[in-house]
């Protein structure tokens, strides 16, 4: 789609949408019962914001996000970077790991429950659990990827193994590894917000559940909306960040839709 | 501008004082300029010019890819307005002009499917496969095949077609030499047993005089005929003997003269 | 020349070799090893075992199991539906691409979780719940994949079908449809691994039946080899109709040429 900056058909249709919502609640010819209309959730957002609650729950989310982020960053790309410089590993441990990929990770919460009961711990294991894996796949198919011809240019040029590692392989690995890293932080969201719903009672998840369990459904939809927008602008923010980063690549490895 | 080299015959195209017109960007860009040539039918004509001489667009208008914005294109008598029936187009990019996922045999019919009966597609696959010297990969899929052999099968799909005119934009020029002599041969073959008209662009100016009946130099931008050159070498065409001869050598001085002159312009 | 890729080792060579589990056959046997007995937190694996084995002899295992496989093979099916036909219809139009533009890329964002409470509260605690929450959750990937495809068709591929006179309708049915296929079961690739999760999600919020619901229930009632136990279950579901996946897109994408296939977004 060609990004022009006014999508007016866009913008539009989401007005009429918005109108559309608001008439068919209003008039009661809509059926469902419990379906605010869109004034009622703008007014239960600006009362989130002005009481402070919405930024409290959602520091609490980002705090489990961004730590949870950073270990499987850390955790992804170094196991990446084993994977993929080392045959020898790949061999005889990575279907270890391709087994244990598709266990889903939300799988894992009541054993967290069990043993950490609701806790920061408890967010964090199922958080990285499920993050690293994007981060682990993307840095060990960048690197794999590499062209073999970048690798006839090391050894032509005599480069000592640490330069070109430093110089040649990660760089050309780079826009691989900042997908990974991108998806990392939108799975790390998602599993923020299910161990709230689930396991540990505060930040954004948690929100929405206890909005519908009190049957308060303009905070519920004020709620949701927001964590869709936080998210899209996550990774809005990374999106640029990766083209600050990697302004020399001319292309986008695209992994993911 | 006055034609040389026409002889008495019926007219297949008739282009009168042509133009395009694109507005990329909000901005007027002229790609073709008031252009009048006329094609007979059963003629083997090509057509050479460096690159942004509108070669592509002429073909393309042609072809009814693409709608004149002043001046008239007719073919036998009818304004183009779309796609005329019994006129297709052979492209350069023969591999992504393929169905990549239907084999040789089912992409040669794709032109015909639906048009006639069971019996008569078959056949005319098998005609049309002959012609290319393709018969025993009928069954294999393009991305199996050499480039050669790719452009074949997209030759193919059009014979199939058993059309008036082909017009085949540079479509040898990504493939070697060998194959390109191979595959100019093959297509003079069908010219000769066909009496199909030909309107074939080229940027390979041997080729062009070893293939045309008459060569059009293009001048541009904007597109403009720059010069006709009319080739009179003897048929059937060899590609060591014709090209040996002092006509030969004499029409590719002619005609490469003519294009520097042209991007003189 | 390449060979068509239909011999039954190719139909394989998309799961992992058999040796490299040896680390985990390797870390299991110690676990199991090390404490025979059982901590109440770290059961040994044979426990685990024997409290599958319990549930299936129960008849609690293999109707939860049956539930949870029913809703994702339906949720997947209605999705691809859903999403192959109005991928293709928006891919089509450069109109609705704009227009819907910004509500697409809202709910492909969207975190997948909050779906559910959502629908909790408009539909209520009925049987087709799981199911519609699946279905929406999942047919993003796919219709945004098809859409993006279909939209990107090559201009070329467009010509010829004008050039061979081709009616609308075939050039849907013989250029376009086709051409969308492979970016269509990348869209379904995602898919199966998102349902498996979101299934297991609604499971286990809402209690309705299935293997989420149970391993939820277990974790209650502090039966730990119970939950280890289904957890694994769990696994093997995930890794079976991934791999289950991986076969039938081998099998459809026979006649396209091979592409380097290390495209998993995970």
């Amino acid at each position: 789609m060609r990004p022009s900056f006014l999508n007016i058909p866009g913008t539009l249709t989401l007005l009429a949408v918005a109108a559309a919502w608001e008439a068919s609640v209003q008039s009661g010819a809509v059926t469902f019962e419990y379906l605010p209309a869109p004034s009622g959730i703008i007014i239960a957002l600006v009362d989130l914001v002005s009481s402070g609650e919405l930024a409290a729950n959602t520091a609490h989310t980002m705090r489990s996000v961004l730590i949870g982020w950073i270990l499987s960053i850390a955790i992804g790309s170094g196991l990446g970077l084993l994977f993929g410089l080392s045959a020898f590993a790949r061999r005889y441990f990575l279907a270890s790991l391709e087994v244990l990929r598709p266990l889903p990770a939300i799988a894992f919460l009541p054993v967290a429950l069990l043993l950490f009961s609701f806790s920061l711990t408890t967010e964090l294991i199922i958080i990285v659990y499920a993050s690293v894996w994007p981060m682990f796949v993307n840095t060990m198919g960048g690197i794999t990827n590499v062209s073999s011809r970048l690798h006839d240019v090391s050894l032509t040029l005599q480069l000592s193994r640490r330069r070109a590692l430093t110089k040649v392989l990660i760089p050309a690995a780079a826009p691989a590894i900042m997908v990974g890293c991108r998806l990392c932080m939108g799975t790390a969201l998602v599993m923020a917000i299910i161990a709230e719903m689930i396991g540990n009672p505060h930040g954004l998840g948690y929100a929405v559940v206890s909005a519908l369990q009190a049957m308060r459904p303009e905070r519920m939809f004020a709620y949701v909306i927001f964590v869709g927008v936080l998210a899209i602008s996550l990774n809005a923010c990374l999106i640029l960040a990766s083209r600050q980063l990697l302004s020399g690549h001319t292309r986008e490895v695209s992994h993911h839709a | 501008m006055m034609e040389e080299g026409l002889a008495d015959g019926q007219n297949i195209f008739e282009c009168d004082d042509v133009s395009l017109e694109l507005f990329p960007h909000g901005q007027r860009r002229l790609i073709i300029d008031r252009l009048s040539l006329t094609i007979r039918a059963g003629e083997f004509l090509t057509i050479v010019g460096s690159s942004g001489t509108g070669k592509t667009t002429l073909l393309r208008l042609l072809g009814g890819l693409v709608q004149a914005t002043s001046g008239s294109i007719r073919f036998r008598g009818a304004t183009v307005n779309s796609a005329p029936e019994g006129v297709v187009v052979v492209f350069q990019d023969y591999s992504n002009a393929l169905l990549q996922w239907r084999s040789v045999a089912r992409n040669v019919a794709l032109g015909i499917e639906g048009k006639l009966d069971n019996a008569e597609i078959a056949k005319r696959v098998n005609e049309a496969l002959q012609m290319v010297e393709l018969e025993r990969n009928a069954d294999d899929y393009p991305w199996q095949l050499s480039g050669g052999m790719q452009q074949r099968v997209q030759l193919a799909r059009a014979l199939a077609l058993k059309p008036d005119v082909m017009l085949m934009d540079e479509p040898f020029g990504a493939l070697d030499a060998m194959t390109k002599a191979t595959l100019q041969d093959e297509v003079l073959q069908v010219h000769a047993r066909t009496g199909t008209s030909f309107v074939f662009i080229t940027h390979d100016i041997e080729e062009a005089v070893y293939l045309g009946d008459r060569v059009v130099v293009l001048s541009g931008p904007p597109g403009r005929i720059h010069k006709i050159v009319p080739i009179s070498l003897p048929r059937p065409r060899d590609q060591i003997k014709t090209r040996q001869t002092p006509g030969f050598l004499h029409l590719r001085v002619e005609i490469h003269a003519a294009v520097l002159n042209a991007e003189g312009h | 020349m390449p060979k068509r890729r239909k011999s039954f080792g190719f139909l394989l060579s998309g799961l992992p070799a058999l040796r490299g589990l040896l680390p985990l056959v390797l870390f299991l046997a110690t676990w199991q090893a090390i404490d025979p007995q059982g901590s109440p937190y770290f059961p040994p694996p044979s426990t685990w075992w024997v409290s599958i084995v319990t549930l299936t002899k129960s008849g609690r295992l293999l109707p939860a199991l049956n539930a949870t496989l029913m809703t994702f093979v339906l949720a997947i099916a209605i999705a691809c539906v859903l999403g192959g036909a109005a991928g293709i219809l928006i891919g089509r139009s450069p109109i609705a691409r704009r227009a819907l533009g910004p509500l697409l890329e809202f709910c492909r964002g969207l975190p997948p979780p909050v779906v559910v409470p959502v629908a909790v509260l408009l539909l209520g605690y009925v049987e087709s719940l799981k199911l519609v929450i699946v279905v929406l959750v999942v047919v993003w990937p796919i219709l945004l994949n098809t859409a993006s495809s279909t939209s990107a068709l090559s201009e070329l591929l467009l010509d010829v079908s004008r050039t061979l006179r081709l009616s609308r309708i075939a050039t849907l049915r013989k250029i376009v449809l086709p051409a969308a296929v492979p970016a269509f079961l990348v869209g379904v690739r995602g898919a199966v691994p998102l349902a498996i999760i979101i299934t297991l999600l609604v499971e286990m919020i809402t209690s309705l039946p299935g293997i989420g619901s149970l391993i939820v229930i277990s974790q209650r009632q502090f039966r730990s080899s119970e939950v280890y136990g289904l957890l694994i279950v769990a696994g093997l579901i995930g890794f079976f109709l991934n791999s289950l996946f991986i076969v039938i897109e081998g099998l459809l994408l026979s006649r396209w040429p091979p592409r380097a296939s290390y495209a998993e977004g995970g």
